[in-house]
């Protein structure tokens, strides 16, 4: 059976899309100042939709995995729905419970990820 | 210790000398049966009586350069001053045991449009603004002319008067950059004996420091006593503040393997890793494991060390590559605080810098 460590373990030693987009719509760097964890988010945007998503983290394990799964759930998906994922959706790809203290680990990515949208959005108006 | 002619010192020193008709600059330029790390201390002597710097620790030996200066402020004749010294004296001047020192006391005029020295040395300082290393040689003999080299044994600027000379000088000069140190040599050419003074200068060492916590304080202090720039570097904002490093040359916030690759670290870059947090390490790692960066360090135990080095040779580092990290970190001296660990970290930057085997 898979565990929650399992996943997060494997997408920390094993990140999907961790890139640099050199021809990103959007580049946006997300932080959490206290713990230090940083991550940057590459967005191409074709026609409303993600083309192509690619990542950079300075960031704990939790945070990798957390990166590296949402790319992949976002990959193709429409800038409207992906910039309102909730947090939850975070947490739900990490696989299971995540304690309380280490949920912005975890949500850090979506919350990049929304942030870069609403800048694209607000720059092609 | 007596002073070398620093990189800062060089910026400075048309402001420092500034207002000095003429100004005799005397240089250690050997030292037999006595420490060599000595050879490349300065003092000028101005025709007001203004001394800057010193070419051994005080005493006896700087009086007579002092005196040899205020005849060379006079005549404007460059000199070369002989001095034997017996155990004592040696002793008082900071040297391990008696012998011969040799200081060549010249002229310049610091206000002057095309002082032959201060041009070479400006010459030294473009070099060094370009992280290069360059050095400066001069006959013992001769006019006073200068010869600038940089690290591949090409010519910058100016000659010694003679092609064969410069050839050999040329030859010489890529070993003293080598070397760490300045010397005098003697050259063969077919009219005589020559001795050349190959005086080597290197851009500071540039400490770039990831982890702005404790050990992180003490290192950017030492470093200013070091003569070495630091630069902070974190993802931290309430730890890399310019309160908590008042030393630093640069304080950096943000993502830093992002920093540390945009700073480009060179040979004359050491990058250390003092976050104790593999969310640094590991990217930071990445960033620098193929540059030229001239001393890699991570603070950790060996086990530690061996995990993180571990995951990177899962990525495709090389074993060669992974060997550049020095980790555990710092020489063992049986550091315990931060302090004692930053100056275990510097003796390591230090050795490593000078070409000495530091075992991790």
């Amino acid at each position: 059976m898979t565990t929650y460590r399992d996943v997060v373990l494997e997408h920390f030693r094993h990140p999907r899309n961790r890139r640099t987009l050199p021809a990103a719509d959007v580049s946006i760097e997300g932080a959490n100042p206290l713990c230090g964890d940083r991550v940057r988010v590459d967005l191409r945007i074709v026609g409303g939709q993600i083309a192509e998503i690619g990542f950079t983290a300075d960031a704990c394990i939790l945070c990798v995995a957390a990166a590296s799964l949402l790319t992949e759930h976002v990959h193709g998906m429409s800038i409207a729905e992906a910039g309102a994922l909730a947090d939850d959706v975070a947490l739900q790809l990490v696989g299971g419970t995540v304690p309380a203290p280490r949920r912005k680990c975890a949500t850090l990515p979506v919350d990049t990820v929304r942030r870069g949208i609403a800048r694209f959005i607000e720059s092609a108006r | 210790m007596a002073p070398k002619l620093t990189a800062a010192t060089l910026d400075a020193l048309p402001q420092l000398l500034h207002g000095e008709p003429t100004v005799a600059m005397a240089t250690l330029v050997a030292a037999s049966g006595s420490s060599s790390k000595k050879v490349g201390a300065k003092m000028w002597v101005g025709a007001s009586g203004r001394i800057l710097g010193g070419v051994t620790i005080g005493g006896c030996v700087d009086a007579r350069v002092i005196e040899a200066a205020d005849d060379v402020v006079k005549s404007g004749k460059r000199t070369l001053v002989g001095i034997s010294l017996d155990d004592d004296e040696a002793w008082e001047i900071g040297l391990t045991c008696g012998g011969q020192v040799e200081v060549l006391v010249e002229p310049l005029t610091p206000d002057g449009d095309a002082d032959p020295i201060l041009s070479a040395y400006g010459d030294v300082c473009e070099s060094m603004a370009r992280d290069d290393a360059a050095v400066v040689a001069t006959t013992l003999d001769g006019t006073g002319a200068r010869l600038v080299v940089n690290p591949s044994g090409e010519v910058v600027s100016g000659t010694l008067g003679d092609p064969a000379l410069d050839e050999a000088a040329r030859t010489i000069a890529r070993s003293v950059v080598a070397s760490g140190g300045s010397r005098t040599e003697t050259i063969v050419t077919p009219v005589g004996d020559r001795r050349v003074y190959f005086e080597r200068h290197a851009p500071p060492t540039t400490l770039v420091i990831v982890g702005a916590g404790q050990v992180a304080m003490s290192l950017s202090r030492f470093a200013r006593d070091l003569e070495m720039r630091s630069v902070i570097v974190d993802g931290r904002p309430r730890y890399a503040t310019s309160d908590r490093f008042p030393d630093a040359d640069e304080i950096h916030v943000g993502m830093p393997s992002e920093i540390v690759a945009r700073l480009d670290p060179g040979r004359n870059v050491a990058v250390v890793l003092v976050s104790h947090d593999y969310k640094y390490e590991l990217p930071v790692l990445r960033a620098t494991l193929r540059s030229p960066v001239g001393y890699l360090g991570m603070l950790g135990s060996r086990k530690r060390g061996a995990a993180v080095r571990q995951m990177l040779a899962d990525e495709g580092f090389t074993a060669e590559e992974l060997a550049r990290v020095h980790t555990p970190i710092g020489l063992p001296i049986g550091a315990a605080t931060p302090a004692e660990i930053a100056v275990s970290i510097l003796g390591e930057v230090i050795a490593t810098r000078s070409g000495k085997s530091t075992g991790t």
